[in-house]
């Protein structure tokens, strides 16, 4: 059933970055894409590390229902610890005390449409060249340090991907500080054409400038500001081997409809 | 609507307002229109006109340089444009895009709807990595004020350091729209912690 709130708002909540200035754009690209759809009352982003705050956001927000859903990849510290406190939640729906009814719905990194969309992502990079059976398919993440829940959404998104019919050869998972690590995909991946899919929000530190050091697709990390060069050359040769690599998956345009379908996904739990 | 509605009350038509570094204008015909304070004498025509809120967000992620500015309240906005539009609630989207949320902040601070939240609070509530900044100090708290905000912020800040001390006194204006800290930010979390690591090297050395 479509979303349609015309009387809530929709609060986008992401990591942002006080160092890249491309961290907090898909949450301001999915907004504006949601904003224009009419589906709610207004469209809001807030973050951690940039403005408007989490702290801030609250006058902003003129309507009493507000529906918030964190474009983060998984659960784990941010949005079971740090979201909760910063914006005073006590439970999937607060009631504030200014009266205000907040919702607060699971991170559209765990949606079950993620599985279908990493397919899709690494689908529509190919050129026809080669097909997709002859390719093995590797889903990037951080792995322990930062957020360890986050091995754990890829794992099962893996897990999803090898259970369906998927056109690729293999199905493989890999984290930048864990092993399997993905600096070792060229062992790790038996077809010489492989395609790798960064699962992380934004093309920030770690998808743009870490994990491209760790494929051997440049030798230093680069300048962060622009994300061309790095996405542009698909493919490349490297070692007698083929590899495609994606930007991440949270720039996806069908992340909007994630957000909007985590929505739906906590009316049809929590107010049916 | 309310908020824009407030907006479209603070700026009538042959008015004028100082927000930060921006000048806002409102012709007698009703049209809003902003431009960096340093521009106030430049001839429209010799501005470049961003008529979009993701132009001016985009204009306010660097400074003059090419410099990467995530405190949107920093002293380095850039200059050379200026941005119109008859539609209170767009104006006000394009001012939110440059000073995210400090409008809405001002009008409920104004209004006695939000409160400062002292410093202490803010701190004392991290956790993580950040839980080692409740540590500073009283001294370390002021340096943290002198030394970051100060030259670094263009916000007034109005929260005290704990709660036995009043907020900043915020007096009403009429010409200008005050940017308030009404929260210790990111920044100054970061900076607490790290000063409170720096004492805690002091007193291990």
């Amino acid at each position: 059933m479509p979303v349609s709130k015309p009387d809530s708002a929709l609060l986008i909540l992401g990591h942002g970055s006080t160092e890249n200035p491309d961290s907090s754009q898909p949450c301001w690209d999915h907004a504006e894409t949601i904003a224009a759809s009419g589906r709610f009352a207004s469209v809001h982003c807030a973050f951690w590390k940039e403005e408007p705050s989490f702290r801030q956001i609250w006058p902003m927000i003129e309507e009493r229902e507000v529906y918030i859903v964190p474009n983060f990849i998984s659960e784990g510290y941010f949005t079971r610890e740090v979201l909760p406190r910063e914006l005073e939640l006590t439970g999937p729906t607060t009631v504030r005390h200014d009266g205000r009814v907040l919702h607060y719905c699971d991170p559209v990194g765990i949606h079950p449409s993620m599985t279908g969309l990493l397919t899709k992502r690494a689908l529509e990079m190919l050129d026809g060249s080669v097909p997709p059976e002859e390719i093995s398919l590797i889903i990037v993440g951080h792995g322990t340090g930062l957020n360890q829940k986050s091995a754990e959404a890829i794992k099962a998104q893996v897990d999803a991907l090898r259970a369906g019919p998927v056109p690729f050869a293999r199905v493989l998972d890999a984290y930048m500080e864990e092993p399997p690590f993905v600096a070792d995909w060229r062992r790790l991946a038996e077809t010489p054409n492989v395609v790798v899919v960064p699962f992380f929000i934004a093309d920030g530190l770690h998808s743009y400038q870490d994990i491209p050091v760790m494929l051997g697709i440049e030798s230093e990390p680069t300048e962060a500001a622009s994300q061309r060069e790095v996405f542009r050359h698909n493919p490349r040769h490297i070692d007698g081997r083929v590899l495609w690599y994606s930007s991440a998956i949270g720039t996806d345009p069908s992340l909007a409809e994630v957000i909007v379908d985590q929505v739906a996904h906590f009316d049809a739990h929590h107010r049916a | 609507m309310i908020l824009a509605d407030t907006l479209d009350a603070r700026l009538p038509p042959g008015s004028r307002l100082v927000f930060g570094e921006l000048l806002l204008t409102r012709r007698h015909d009703g049209l809003f229109e902003a431009r960096h304070g340093d521009d106030t004498a430049a001839d429209s025509g010799n501005l470049e006109c961003l008529s979009s809120v993701g132009e001016l967000r985009e204009l306010a992620k660097y400074d003059a340089s090419g410099g990467y500015r995530p405190l949107k309240t920093a002293p380095t906005l850039k200059g050379g444009w200026r941005t119109e539009t008859e539609s209170p609630q767009e104006f006000l989207a394009r001012l939110d895009a440059v000073y995210p949320g400090v409008f809405a902040a001002w009008v409920a601070y104004e209004a006695g709807r939000i409160d400062a939240v002292p410093l202490r609070r803010t701190l004392d509530r991290q956790t993580g990595m950040y839980r080692l900044a409740g540590t500073i100090d009283d001294a370390a708290a002021a340096r943290l004020r002198a030394e970051l905000c100060g030259p670094g912020c263009l916000r007034r800040i109005v929260w005290p350091i704990d709660d036995t001390s009043p907020p900043a006194p915020v007096e009403p204006t009429t010409d200008s729209i005050p940017l308030l800290c009404l929260e210790a930010c990111t920044f100054a979390v970061s900076r607490a912690r790290e000063l409170a690591k720096e004492a805690r090297a002091r007193a291990a050395s």
